[in-house]
């Protein structure tokens, strides 16, 4: 609404109030900046020296532990390999679904939403032991296949929102123009839902960027640890603790986050209107 | 034709049903499945083997339902020199001499105690001469089953009726069962859940949390859809961008921040220092602030879903009928009471049922925060049965009786998410392909 | 080709569309379905090719029965009232689409290409994207990748739906011209009337799924077989009266007035219930038995003007005539109904005569 002064409403108390609350998470986010590069007598909230000390992570590794390069380079292998399943599998399921005639078509439609709606997390234990038995425990394969499966319903369910926007006339006339289903989904389909692909693809990698629990119940081990877990055992180990190192590798595990985030906020916004988590 | 179609679309399904069968599907029966036996680091989760120990025996005993002397009779170990014993002897590489002077002076013999049986060894011409490898020797000749492993149960049967003691069918049977050690099926899961003081706890934790972060997140982000609404565009983007960072930051980093505000050496104890009050950790110091901070971890998060659901229905209404509103001289608490409010029912119902059934069933945000503490105050459902089958200090983890648990939540899901089928309206969904070839 | 629809039979699970159609496209004729919305039109042309599956009966191009061909190999061009050019490609590689799928080489579809935007006039826009093309520009660009390849048939749905008015009379006279001069047999869906007479060789006009009348626009004008048909085609309206042949004559429902047979009807039974058509322009121009009546509303049109004539029946009639001062709203009028060119129907709405 543009009229801002309009007699009957005075915004400032509401102002106030959301500034309140919003308050605990400014001061979060801000000193996650601060206190990476300063640090702060202990008592006070005013830092009083500049230092690069809490980014040596960076460039030294303590013995016996793994590198954070080592520990990044899992966490992108994970997550961008996940995307790329989640991809290809919901990008052929979701053109199934919206626009080919096949058998049980209101089986598997059925199926994808209820699944979609389903909470995953409560299959955790059964996947622990599907993975014992697949031998895939402590495998980064075993827990990309397991994310990207649980994300599934979901992306499915988002690409066949997009093929449903594509116009019909469009596949008629490929039709009609001699070519088969198939080359008119490569050819035809594929390149108008783009902007989709781009923003599932996006969505799925920051999940998979963030994710905590599946790394840490199905690969926990220290050669395919992701950085969630990393910092996670680290803030879990009582010997050395040190909020200015855990912020830096946190702020270090963000910006890739925060840096997508600004590229596509927009598309991605519609994805989380599609209701993901709660 | 319609044959073809049928058969691109089956296999464009096809990837897909595969991950949803093997990770949705076999788990989901497979919860159903652990859940009645009593799988666990103790009994693996492949087969199992047979196995009666000592400590068995005296449990046998202790139910007070055997006849002493049978039980007696199992455990006193009696020695026979045998052809198969001495075989097994001889391809373990024992010297031939010595083989040979068994066979010829001892073999068929009965003892019916170690030490006799060694004494008469010591007889033999070309025995081991050191002490323990006497000993090791005596072993191939040890007719108890007692810690000896029987791979299946028919051999362990034989064994068992080999000792020649004499059992009655149902004694027979508890010697059996008591000596596997792999698992078995049984309802005891629930059975014990049920009767657990501490199930009930948790269970209630479990509503608690709920409610309260169901309660926060809806309310909270209606008011954060609102008032963004109202605020002028530079204000709302930028309460919207902050309400959003703790959705879009890892959960990790995100309770991190939280543990920096709330633990003895943060933020709120640095300032409330300077007024005097102790440093305290809001965490983990008592029930009531571990409460607090769970809730508004949670709700931080989850308001943000309410405020984008909620902000884009908002967006929809006509700003004409607004405007409209404004003219009849409607206040804006009135305007929010009786026309956009109405307009939200469906985001609200929607945002609800799905909240609901995510916070039922997720952990995540307590397993990093509180654990469950202090105590097993703020302990809910599903991280009790991650703690149960996953992950606890003792390192005694119970699949079966954690499935047992997650099967109560998995039953939900799938009662709730086929709810789901009726509130969206499916059968428009489904609508039919327009190319019918 | 000619196309015909033999015994065609289309239903939707259970929502039986058209049930048992019989149509014959000549060759190199341009044929429109013309209809009430809903009544079936796009239904038969999807099926035509073989978007949809007719569950009865044959289609049969020439002499081909091609029921069973797949959309692919029945070689028809279609062009759909949105356009549907694919957005992603240059114009030229819209037209092109279907010769690639062809497999022709290179070469020859630069050929074909240019040919056909010669023919449609679109020459110059082959590198643009669709969106950077007007409404008739994107209209051509259809029409060409339908053409390109040269279809045996030329199926349009609705292709004027979506320009203004202007344009519309510019592609109409486009198209025509365009299929003249390929000779190609089209089929041309509208609901819109003047669509259907002016492009078209014959009109087969349909309602509820079933073909009422094929022939060519003026006959269809003149002589509409019922008074559905009579009643859908010409604009303003056709009016229709009540009567019941009393004598040898009409008599109209409620009223004295008594109208003589036109002469080229046969004698009609006393007592038989008709409806009577009176087209506009035959009442209140030439002579013929003048009615009394109240102008109960007046239209202007420009250089004419159309008025409602309320009988003492009730009963409302319509002239258009040029404009003229003597006839406000509310003025009783007398004027003369040609009752020669009436158009009789029975009970049924069937055209007695
Ligand atoms: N997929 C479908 N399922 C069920 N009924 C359908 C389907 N498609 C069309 N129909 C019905 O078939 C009838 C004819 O539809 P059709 O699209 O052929 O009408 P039309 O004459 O082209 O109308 P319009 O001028 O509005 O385009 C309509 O009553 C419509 O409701
Ligand atoms: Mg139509």
């Amino acid at each position: 609404m543009s009229d801002k002064n309009s007699s009957n409403f005075k915004s400032w108390p509401v102002t106030l109030i959301l500034g309140l609350f919003s308050v605990p998470l400014l001061v979060m986010y801000l000193y996650l900046f601060i206190d990476t590069f300063t640090n702060t007598a202990p008592g006070s909230l005013i830092p009083n020296e500049l230092t690069f000390e809490h980014w040596r992570f960076l460039w030294e590794t303590e013995p016996g532990t793994v590198s954070i390069w080592q520990v990044t380079l899992n966490t992108l292998i994970f997550a961008s390999v996940m995307t790329l399943v989640i991809l290809s599998v919901s990008l052929t399921a979701g053109y199934a679904l919206s626009r080919l005639n096949m058998p049980f078509r209101r089986f598997f439609l059925a199926g994808v939403l209820t699944l979609h709606a389903f909470p995953t997390v409560t299959l955790v234990i059964a996947l622990f032991i599907v993975l014992q038995f697949l031998g895939l425990y402590n495998t980064l394969i075993g827990v990309i296949f397991i994310k990207a499966a649980l994300m599934l319903p979901f992306g499915i369910w988002v690409m066949k929102g997009f093929y449903d926007t594509v116009p019909w006339e469009i596949e008629m006339a490929g039709v009609q123009d001699g070519a088969s289903r198939f080359m008119v989904w490569r050819l035809l389909v594929l390149p108008q839902i783009k902007p989709g692909l781009i923003a599932l693809g996006v969505f799925s990698f920051l999940e998979g960027w963030s994710e905590y629990l599946m790394p840490q119940i199905f690969a926990p081990e220290a050669d395919v640890q992701v950085l969630s877990v990393y910092l996670a055992s680290l803030i879990a180990d009582d010997q050395k603790f040190d909020f200015n190192l855990f912020k830096s590798i946190g702020l270090f595990y963000v910006l890739p986050v925060i840096v997508l985030y600004l590229v596509f906020q927009n598309k991605l916004m519609n994805i989380y209107g599609g209701g993901s988590k709660g | 034709m319609r044959q073809r179609i049928g058969l691109l679309g089956l296999g464009f399904m096809t990837p897909a049903l595969v991950m949803v069968l093997v990770f949705f599907l076999i788990p989901v029966v497979m919860t159903a499945v652990f859940g009645f036996t009593n799988m666990g680091t103790a009994t693996g989760i492949s087969g199992g083997e047979y196995l009666l120990t000592p400590k068995i025996v005296k449990q046998l005993e202790i139910r007070g339902e055997f006849d002493k002397q049978s039980l007696t009779a199992l455990s006193s170990n009696r020695y026979q020199v045998t052809e198969a014993g001495l075989a097994k002897a001889a391809s373990d590489g024992l010297k031939s001499a010595y083989i040979q002077g068994l066979r010829d002076s001892l073999l068929g013999r009965e003892y019916s105690s170690k030490r006799d049986f060694e004494r008469a060894l010591k007889k033999i011409k070309d025995r081991p001469r050191k002490v323990r490898a006497l000993k090791k020797s005596a072993e191939y000749f040890s007719q108890s089953i007692l810690n000896r492993r029987y791979l299946t149960d028919h051999e362990f049967k034989t064994a068992l009726a080999a000792t020649g003691v004499q059992l009655s069918a149902t004694e027979f049977d508890q010697v059996l069962s008591a000596s596997y050690t792999g698992w078995i099926w049984t309802t005891d899961n629930f059975t014990n859940m049920f009767s657990k003081p501490d199930t009930w706890v948790v269970a209630f934790n479990t509503l608690v949390y709920v409610l309260l972060v169901l309660a926060f997140n809806i309310g909270f982000g209606l008011f954060l859809a609102l008032t963004t609404f109202y605020l002028p565009s530079g204000q709302s983007a930028f309460f919207r961008a902050v309400w959003l960072l703790p959705r879009i930051s890892p959960p990790v980093l995100y309770v991190l921040l939280w543990k920096w505000l709330t633990w003895d050496t943060g933020f709120i104890s640095t300032v409330l220092g300077w007024f005097g009050v102790p440093a305290f950790n809001y965490m983990l110091g008592s029930v009531g602030s571990a409460w607090a901070v769970v809730v508004l971890i949670n709700g931080f998060v989850g308001a943000s879903l309410g405020m984008i659901l909620f902000s884009s229905a908002i967006q929809a209404i006509p700003k004409s009928i607004l405007y409209a509103s404004e003219v009849d001289g409607a206040n804006r608490w009135q305007q929010v009471r009786y026309i956009i409010l109405p307009q939200l029912r469906w985001p609200i119902l929607f945002t609800t049922s799905y909240t609901t059934l995510s916070l039922l069933t997720s952990f995540e945000y307590i397993l990093l925060s509180t654990e469950g503490g202090p105590g097993n105050t703020t302990n809910v459902w599903a991280l009790e049965a991650y703690f149960t089958a996953l992950n606890n200090y003792a390192g005694n983890l119970k699949y079966g009786y954690g499935a047992a648990m997650a099967l109560v939540l998995v039953t939900l899901g799938v009662l709730v998410s086929l709810l789901y089928l009726r509130l969206f309206k499916f059968d428009e969904l489904v609508a039919r392909p327009k190319i019918e070839n | 080709m000619r196309i015909l629809l033999d015994n065609f039979t289309k239903k939707f699970d259970d929502v039986m569309v058209i049930n048992n159609m019989n149509l014959e496209v000549r060759d190199g004729e341009m044929m429109a379905l013309l209809g009430p919305s809903g009544c079936g039109k796009s239904t038969t042309l999807f099926s035509i090719c073989e978007i949809y599956q007719c569950n009865g009966g044959r289609i049969l191009f020439g002499d081909r029965d091609v029921s069973n061909v797949t959309s692919q190999h029945r070689n028809v061009g279609v062009v759909f009232q949105n356009y549907a050019l694919y957005p992603h490609m240059s114009i030229f590689d819209n037209i092109a689409f279907p010769l690639m799928v062809k497999k022709m080489p290179a070469e020859q579809i630069k050929k074909e290409v240019h040919k056909i935007a010669e023919l449609v006039h679109i020459g110059d826009l082959l590198e643009r994207k669709p969106s950077q093309l007007s409404g008739g520009q994107q209209q051509r660009v259809a029409l060409s990748r339908a053409l390109v390849r040269k279809p045996d048939v030329l199926l349009l749905d609705e292709p004027l739906a979506n320009l203004d008015a202007k344009l519309r009379l510019e592609m109409r006279s486009e198209i025509r011209r365009i299929q003249q001069e390929t000779g190609i047999t089209a089929v041309l869906v509208t609901h819109d009337q003047v669509e259907a007479m002016s492009m078209c060789d014959r009109i087969a006009l349909m309602d509820h799924g079933k073909i009422l009348q094929v022939t060519t626009p003026n006959d269809m004008y003149h002589n509409p077989q019922t008074d559905f048909v009579a009643g859908f085609l010409g604009n303003p309206p056709i009016a229709f009266l009540d009567g019941v042949i009393t004598n040898g004559q009409i008599q109209l429902k409620d009223s004295a007035i008594q109208l003589p047979l036109p002469s080229r009807v046969p004698v009609q039974p006393d007592g038989k219930i008709v409806r009577l058509g009176v087209r506009p322009e035959y009442f209140g121009n030439q002579a013929g038995i003048e009615l009394q009546g109240q102008v109960s509303f007046v239209e202007t049109q420009g250089r004419e003007n159309l008025y409602d004539i309320r009988l003492g029946n009730g009963a409302v009639l319509r002239s258009i005539q040029p404009v003229r001062a003597d006839a406000g709203l509310g003025d009783s009028v007398s004027w003369p109904l040609d009752t020669e060119q009436i158009l009789i129907f029975d009970d049924q709405g069937q055209r007695v005569a």
